[in-house]
C-alpha cells in the first residue's frame, strides 16, 4: 500500500495540499498568505535586489566611511548604518535569514511535534506515558534562557535558535496533536479499519495523519513568529551571529550605535516593521485556520 | 570535457611543482582574525572587518571570528598555541602612567609561558633594554632606554598597532564646576580626582555616575575590575597616587624621599582615621605589604615582591628596604596597593589561611577604609552609594558618590539629559552622538583626552606564517591607520605606532610615525621580495614551506 | 476531596520534572567546552594556584561525583558560590527575585484587566468596524519584539516627552527600608511603568482574544438566551452571565502566562536596567558564571514549573468535567 501511494507523488502531494486547507475565505489569512510570498520571493531574489554586500563596508565618492547616511543619499535607499553598511541590502538579505530560520524552525517543531504528539496518542500505553513527561520536562524549561545558554556556549550562529526551539517547542504542537489523535481514535472508523485488517501504519497516513495535518500548519505558522523574535532578542543580548545579516542583528547593531539618540529611524523602524509584518502574517493564517478548525466560535 | 582539461591542468602543475622545489610553497591557510562582537565594541569589531578587507587584497584568506571576551582570553591567554590574530586592547589605568608596565610585561620572554606576552614576541636584545630600564633610577638616561625599546619593536612589530582612542565623557556643567573637574592625562575626567574635588554649584550635591557594568566586587587585595577599582580607589588610600599630570605624588603619605637605590624613608600623615574610627598608623601599612605576599592575594603580590623588608619607626614612620633598585617602584607599588586596615583583616586572613580560598574571595559586608567617600550600601546590579568623609585630610566637596548600573547605552544618554545621571562615566558609543546631543542640550560639558592604552591586532608570532617578522610587516603595512582611525573610530583616535601613547608624552618616542609607509601595493612589494608568491589570487609560502597548520 | 488525591499525583509529577530540568541544566553547562573558570582565572597564577581555585568551586573532581554533590546541595537550598562575585549564587537570586516578581505580576495584572475588558467589549461588538481593527491591532502587537518596542517607548515617553525615569527601581541613592516600602513608592511605580507597560502591551493579547472566544462560546448557550429572553438587557446579560462564566478559563491562563512572562522579562530587564534576575541570567551566561547561570535559570524554572502546576490544579478545579486519569 505504501509502494502505491509512492507512485503517485503528483496526487499525493494534490491531496496533502488539500488536507492542509489553506484558509482562502478568509480575508486575514490571505493577507498574511500573501505577506508571506512577498518576503519568500524577497528572500528568492535577495541576491539580485540588494545592491550590496550587506556586510560590505562602504566608502563615498571622497573616500570617507559611508557612515549614518540619510535614506536616498549617494544611492543608498535606506541609507547606511554607522559602520558604513547599506542598510537596504541589509534588509533584504535579512529576508533570507529570517526566513530561513523561521521555516526551518517552524517545520521542525511541527514535525516533531505531530510525530510525537501521533505516537503518542495512537499507541497509547507506556510510549504515551514516557512521551509525555518528556513533554512536562520541556514544559518545564523555560525557554528563552535555554536559547540564551545554548547560542552563548555553542559558537553564535543563527541555527542555534532552530536548535533550541526543535529541543524545547515541539512540546506544545505535541499535546495538542496528541488530544487531537485521541479524539480520531475513538471514533469507529479506526477500529472499523483495524478490524479489516488495515496494519497501523496504514491507519495512521490515510485516517489520522490527514486529520492532523491542519493543526501542525498552524503551530508552523506560530512557531515561524516564535523563531524571528527569538533569533531577534537573541541578537539583542549579544549572543546572536555576527556573520549572518538578519533583522534582530540590525536592530542591535543599531541600538548599539545609539540609533535612537541619533533618530535614525529610517535605521530602527525598518527592521522592527519587517518583523512585525512576518510574525503578524502568521497569527493571520492561525487565525483563518482556527475559524477553520474551531467553527462552533462563531466569528 | 571541462573537468578533464582541469585535471590536466593540475597534473602539469603538481609535476611543475616536483621539477622545481623553490616554484612555491603552500598556499597559506585561512587565517582567523578574533574579536569581540559588534555589539560589545562596535570600533574593535569594525577595525577587525577593516583590517580582514585589506588584508583579503593580498591574497589571504581572511576570517573574522566574533566571540564574547571570555572565550577569546579563553584561546588566547590558555591555548597559547592555537590562534592566529586577534583584536586587542590594553586600558589605561594610573598605575600604567609609568612605561614599565607596557615595555616590560608585554614583551619581555620571561611572559611568554604565561604572563602577558601571549603573543611570543622573543628577542634577547630587547629583553636586555627592558631589563635596564627596570633599575635604571636616573629619568633622562631610563627614557633613552624607553626609546631603544620602542625603537626595536617598530622594527620587529610584533603587533600590528592600530590606535590610540579618545575618550570622550561629559557632565553637567549647571550642577558641577567646571573649573574643579580635572582631566587626568590619559585617562579622561573620570579620575579620583574629579571626584575628590568636583564642586556643586546648587542643591544637587551627589556625584551620580553610570557605569555599564556591574560591580563583581569592593575588596581592598583584589583587583576584580575596572568598575570596581572606582569604587576602591575612593573608599581606600594610597601611599601614593598618580597625580593628573601622571607623575606620582605622596598622598597618605606625607612624604616619602630615597635614602638610597633600594631604601625610601616614608613619612604618613598623622591623625588619618579608619572609617569605623580605629587610628591608620604605620603597623596597617606595613600589614598591607606584607599582605600582598602571604600567598592570600596573589594579584598584587607582584608589585610588593620586590620589598626586602619594612621597619616600623614610629606610628608614622617606616622605611623600606627594596630587594634591587626599581625606577617604577613608586608608581606601581606606593600608588598601586590600597592601605588595608590590620584589625579588620588580620583576623580574615588568619582564617583564610585554613581554608583553600584566599583573600581574593572574600566580601566584606560592610568594606572599612580610610579614604576620602565611605560604604554606605551596594544593591546587587542597580547602584553602589558611598558618603563622603569631611574628616578625611582631601575632603571631598561632594555629598555622596553614586554609582549606576546602565546596561543600556540609549538609555545612559537620556539618563544625562534628564539628570538621573549627571555624570557620564562610561561611555562605549559613539562619541559624535554625545557631543551632538551636548550641544543641543546646553548643559552638558563634554572632556575628550587621548587615552593611555592602545588598540591592536595581536599576532601569535609561535605560528607560521606570523615568525616571520618580513611577513607581519607586509600585514601590518596593508592597512592605513587613518583608515582605522577614521572608518572605525570615526576619527575619535590617533594611529598609533608604539606602545607608548601620546599621553605619555615624556617617555613617548618622537618620529616613530616617519616613514610609516602603507599601502596594498607597498605591502604586496614587501611580500613579493620576502619570497611569497600570489597564484591565482592565492598567497603561497616562500621557497618550499608547507602549511603545518591544518583546522 | 476528590481534588487532593490527583493534587498529591500532581506534586510527585513536579519533583519529577524538577529533577529532571535540574539534571539537564547541570549537564548542559558541566559539557560545554573550554575551561569553566578561564575567564577567572588570573594570567598571573601558578599551577597550585589555578588548582586552588578549581578546588575551591568542586571543579577537580569526576563529573558524576559533582552532579550528586550539586543535587545534594540543591536539596539543602545550596546553589554554590558565583565565579564572578564570590558570594552565594541563592542570596543574589533572593535579592533579585522580587524585583522580577513585582514587574511580572504588576505588568500581568494590567495585561489581564485591560484585556479581559477589551475582549469582553470586542464579543459584545463582534461584526462591527470596531472588530475589523482591533483583532489585526492586537494580534500585530504580539508580533513586535519586546525589546524594540520597549526601546520604542523608552524614546517616546522617557527621552522625548520626560515623563518617566529611563531606568532602575528608584532614584540614584534613594533607600528604603524594606521592599515593601520600596515597591509601595511613587518613586519606584514611575520607575516600574515603563517596563511594565511594554510587557503589558506584549501579553494583553492572549487574555483578550481567550476572554473575546470564551464570551462567544457562553453568550450561544441556553441561559444567556433565557436571560434575553426574560427581558434583559444586552449589558446586563453581559456582565452577569455571559462574562462570570467566560472569565473562569482565562484566570486559568492567567498562571501559564506567569511562566511565559518571566522569560520575556530577560530581555525587558537589559532594556530598562531593571535588576532582575533575567539580567542577572544574562550578564551570568556572558561573563561565563556557570553556577550563578545555572542558578538563576533554575530559579526562573521553578516559578514557570510551579505555575504550570497551579494552572492544571485550578483547570481541574473549575472545570469538574476534566479527569485526573
Amino acid at each position: 500500500m505504501l509502494e502505491a501511494i509512492a507512485g503517485r507523488p503528483s496526487r499525493i502531494f494534490a491531496a496533502m495540499f488539500r488536507s492542509l486547507r489553506l484558509p482562502l475565505n478568509d480575508p486575514f489569512a490571505v493577507a498574511g498568505l500573501v505577506i508571506y510570498a512577498v518576503f519568500a520571493l524577497t528572500a528568492i531574489f535577495a541576491d539580485r535586489i540588494a545592491p550590496y554586500d550587506p556586510t560590505e563596508i562602504l566608502f563615498t565618492a571622497d573616500y570617507d566611511l559611508a557612515s549614518d547616511l540619510m535614506p536616498f543619499t549617494e544611492g543608498f535607499v535606506l541609507g547606511t548604518t554607522s559602520l558604513g553598511r547599506d542598510i537596504f541590502s541589509q534588509i533584504v538579505m535579512g529576508t533570507r535569514s529570517a526566513l530561513l530560520v523561521g521555516i526551518t524552525a517552524a517545520f521542525m517543531v511541527a514535525l516533531i511535534g505531530s510525530v510525537i504528539g501521533l505516537v503518542s496518542g495512537y499507541f497509547g500505553g507506556w510510549v504515551d506515558m514516557v512521551l509525555m513527561r518528556l513533554a512536562d520536562i520541556a514544559f518545564g524549561i523555560p525557554f528563552l534562557p535555554f536559547v540564551i545558554v545554548l547560542a552563548a556556549f555553542l559558537e553564535p550562529s543563527i541555527w542555534n535558535v532552530v536548535l533550541a526551539m526543535a529541543l524545547v517547542l515541539w512540546r506544545d504542537t505535541a499535546r495538542v496533536i496528541r488530544s487531537q489523535v485521541l479524539t480520531l481514535r475513538s471514533r469507529g472508523y479506526v477500529d472499523a479499519a483495524r478490524v479489516a485488517g488495515s496494519s497501523d501504519i496504514k491507519i495512521i497516513l490515510r485516517h489520522i495523519a490527514p486529520n492532523i495535518l491542519p493543526m501542525s500548519f498552524l503551530y508552523g505558522s506560530v512557531a515561524i513568529g516564535w523563531a524571528i523574535l527569538t533569533e531577534a532578542s537573541i541578537s539583542f543580548l549579544g549572543f546572536g551571529d555576527p556573520q549572518s545579516i538578519s533583522w534582530g542583528y540590525m536592530l542591535q547593531d543599531a541600538f548599539a550605535s545609539q540609533a535612537l539618540a541619533k533618530q535614525s529611524y529610517h535605521w530602527f523602524i525598518p527592521p522592527g516593521l519587517c518583523i512585525i509584518l512576518v510574525v503578524s502574517a502568521g497569527f493571520f493564517i492561525t487565525r483563518g485556520y482556527e475559524n477553520i478548525l474551531f467553527p462552533k466560535v462563531g466569528r | 570535457m571541462r573537468s578533464t582539461y582541469k585535471m590536466l591542468a593540475a597534473g602539469a602543475l603538481i609535476a611543475l611543482t616536483a621539477a622545481s622545489p623553490a616554484l612555491a610553497g603552500d598556499p597559506i591557510r585561512r587565517i582567523d582574525i578574533l574579536t569581540r562582537p559588534q555589539a560589545v565594541n562596535p570600533p574593535e569589531f569594525q577595525s577587525a572587518q577593516l583590517v580582514a578587507q585589506e588584508w583579503r587584497k593580498l591574497g589571504l584568506d581572511v576570517n573574522v571570528r566574533a566571540i564574547p571576551w571570555e572565550q577569546i582570553t579563553d584561546v588566547v591567554w590558555y591555548n597559547r598555541e592555537t590562534w592566529d590574530t586577534g583584536s586587542w586592547q590594553m586600558v589605561g589605568r594610573p598605575e600604567r602612567s609609568d612605561p614599565d608596565e607596557f615595555i616590560h610585561n608585554l614583551f619581555h620572554s620571561s611572559t611568554v609561558e604565561k604572563g602577558y606576552n601571549f603573543i611570543g614576541y622573543v628577542n634577547p636584545e630587547y629583553d636586555a633594554v627592558a631589563d635596564a630600564q627596570r633599575i635604571e633610577i636616573d629619568p633622562e638616561k631610563r627614557r633613552e632606554l624607553i626609546f631603544e625599546a620602542q625603537e626595536i619593536l617598530a622594527r620587529d612589530e610584533p603587533n600590528m598597532m592600530l590606535a590610540h582612542s579618545t575618550v570622550v565623557l561629559a557632565y553637567d556643567k549647571t550642577v558641577w564646576d567646571p573649573a574643579s573637574v580635572v582631566d587626568q592625562s590619559g585617562i579622561g575626567i573620570r579620575n579620583t580626582w574629579t571626584f575628590n574635588n568636583i564642586t556643586p554649584l546648587g542643591d544637587q550635591k551627589d556625584i551620580i555616575v553610570n557605569s555599564g557594568t556591574n560591580l563583581n566586587m569592593i575588596n581592598p587585595l583584589r583587583q576584580s575590575g575596572a568598575v570596581d577599582s572606582w569604587v576602591v580607589e575612593l573608599l581606600y588610600d594610597r601611599l601614593a597616587r598618580v597625580g593628573p599630570d601622571g607623575l606620582p605624588q605622596p598622598w597618605a603619605a606625607e612624604s616619602y624621599e630615597w635614602v638610597d637605590d633600594t631604601t625610601i624613608n616614608v613619612k604618613l600623615r598623622s591623625g588619618m582615621m579608619w572609617h569605623d574610627g580605629v587610628p591608620l598608623t604605620a603597623e596597617d601599612v606595613k600589614f598591607t605589604y606584607d599582605a600582598a605576599v602571604s600567598g592570600e592575594a596573589p594579584m598584587y603580590q607582584p608589585f610588593a615582591s620586590n620589598v626586602e623588608s619594612i621597619e616600623i619607626v614610629d606610628d608614622t614612620t617606616l622605611v623600606f628596604k627594596l630587594k634591587q633598585p626599581s625606577a617604577s617602584f613608586i608608581t606601581s607599588s606606593f600608588a598601586k596597593l590600597n592601605i588595608t586596615p590590620k584589625h579588620i583583616w588580620e583576623p580574615i586572613l588568619e582564617d583564610l589561611k585554613t581554608k583553600p580560598e584566599n583573600a581574593e574571595s572574600y566580601q566584606e559586608e560592610m568594606p572599612v577604609g580610610s579614604g576620602p567617600f565611605k560604604y554606605v550600601r551596594w544593591l546587587s546590579n542597580e547602584e553602589v552609594v558611598l558618603e563622603a568623609v569631611p574628616t578625611h585630610f582631601q575632603p571631598p566637596k561632594a555629598e555622596r558618590f553614586i554609582l549606576r548600573i546602565v546596561p543600556n547605552v540609549e538609555a545612559t544618554l537620556g539618563m544625562l539629559r534628564s539628570g538621573e545621571i549627571n555624570f557620564l562615566g562610561d561611555y562605549p558609543g559613539d562619541p559624535q552622538v554625545l557631543i551632538d546631543m551636548a550641544a543641543e542640550d546646553g548643559d552638558l560639558e563634554i572632556a575628550q583626552t587621548i587615552e593611555m592604552g592602545f588598540k591592536y591586532i595581536a599576532f601569535n608570532l609561535r605560528r607560521a606564517p606570523f615568525n616571520d617578522p618580513a611577513f607581519r610587516k607586509a600585514l601590518s603595512r596593508s592597512v592605513n591607520r587613518k583608515l582605522i582611525v577614521n572608518a572605525a573610530y570615526k576619527g575619535f583616535a590617533e594611529e598609533s605606532n608604539s606602545v607608548i601613547s601620546p599621553a605619555l608624552d615624556y617617555w613617548r618616542k618622537p618620529g616613530l610615525s616617519d616613514g610609516f609607509e602603507t599601502g596594498t601595493d607597498y605591502a604586496a612589494k614587501l611580500l613579493e621580495d620576502a619570497g611569497y608568491e600570489l597564484i591565482d589570487g592565492r598567497l603561497h609560502y616562500p621557497g618550499d614551506i608547507k602549511e603545518t597548520i591544518t583546522e | 476531596m476528590s481534588f487532593l488525591k490527583p493534587a498529591s499525583a500532581r506534586l510527585l509529577q513536579l519533583v519529577f520534572v524538577l529533577w529532571a530540568v535540574v539534571t539537564i541544566l547541570f549537564f548542559m553547562f558541566r559539557l560545554m567546552p573550554g575551561n569553566p573558570m578561564a575567564a577567572y582565572i588570573d594570567p598571573t597564577f601558578t599551577v597550585e594556584q589555578q588548582e586552588i581555585l578549581m578546588a575551591q568551586f568542586g571543579l577537580d573532581k569526576p563529573l558524576w561525583e559533582q552532579y550528586f554533590i550539586y543535587l545534594g546541595n540543591l536539596l539543602q537550598g545550596e546553589l554554590g558560590d558565583s565565579f564572578r562575585y564570590r558570594e552565594p549564587v541563592a542570596g543574589r537570586i533572593l535579592s533579585l527575585l522580587p524585583n522580577t516578581l513585582v514587574l511580572t505580576f504588576s505588568s500581568l495584572i494590567v495585561a489581564y484587566a485591560f484585556g479581559i475588558l477589551a475582549g469582553a467589549y470586542l464579543a459584545w461588538r463582534r461584526g462591527s468596524a470596531v472588530e475589523n481593527i482591533a483583532i489585526p491591532l492586537v494580534l500585530t502587537t504580539r508580533a513586535m519584539p519586546e525589546f524594540w518596542l520597549g526601546m520604542v517607548l523608552l524614546a517616546v515617553f522617557s527621552f522625548w516627552l520626560g515623563w518617566f525615569p529611563a531606568g532602575g527601581t528608584r532614584g540614584a541613592g534613594a533607600s528604603y527600608d524594606s521592599y515593601f516600602a520600596l515597591y509601595t513608592s511613587t518613586e519606584f511605580l514611575t520607575h516600574l511603568a515603563l517596563p511594565a507597560l511594554t510587557l503589558a502591551i506584549y501579553s494583553q493579547g492572549l487574555p483578550l482574544l481567550l476572554m473575546r472566544s470564551n464570551m462567544l462560546d457562553v453568550m450561544k448557550d441556553d441561559f444567556v438566551t433565557m436571560a434575553r429572553i426574560k427581558g434583559l438587557s444586552n449589558w446586563t446579560v453581559i456582565v452577569r452571565h455571559a462574562a462570570r462564566n467566560a472569565l473562569l478559563p482565562v484566570m486559568t491562563s492567567f498562571a501559564i502566562a506567569v511562566g511565559y512572562q518571566l522569560q520575556g522579562n530577560v530581555v525587558v530587564e537589559s532594556v530598562f536596567s531593571w535588576p532582575g534576575l533575567g539580567r542577572e541570567l544574562v550578564n551570568a551566561v556572558s561573563g561565563s558564571d556557570y553556577p550563578l547561570a545555572q542558578g538563576a535559570f533554575l530559579a526562573i524554572a521553578v516559578v514557570v514549573i510551579a505555575m504550570n502546576l497551579v494552572a492544571d490544579l485550578l483547570y481541574a478545579f473549575l472545570d469538574p468535567r476534566i479527569s485526573h486519569a
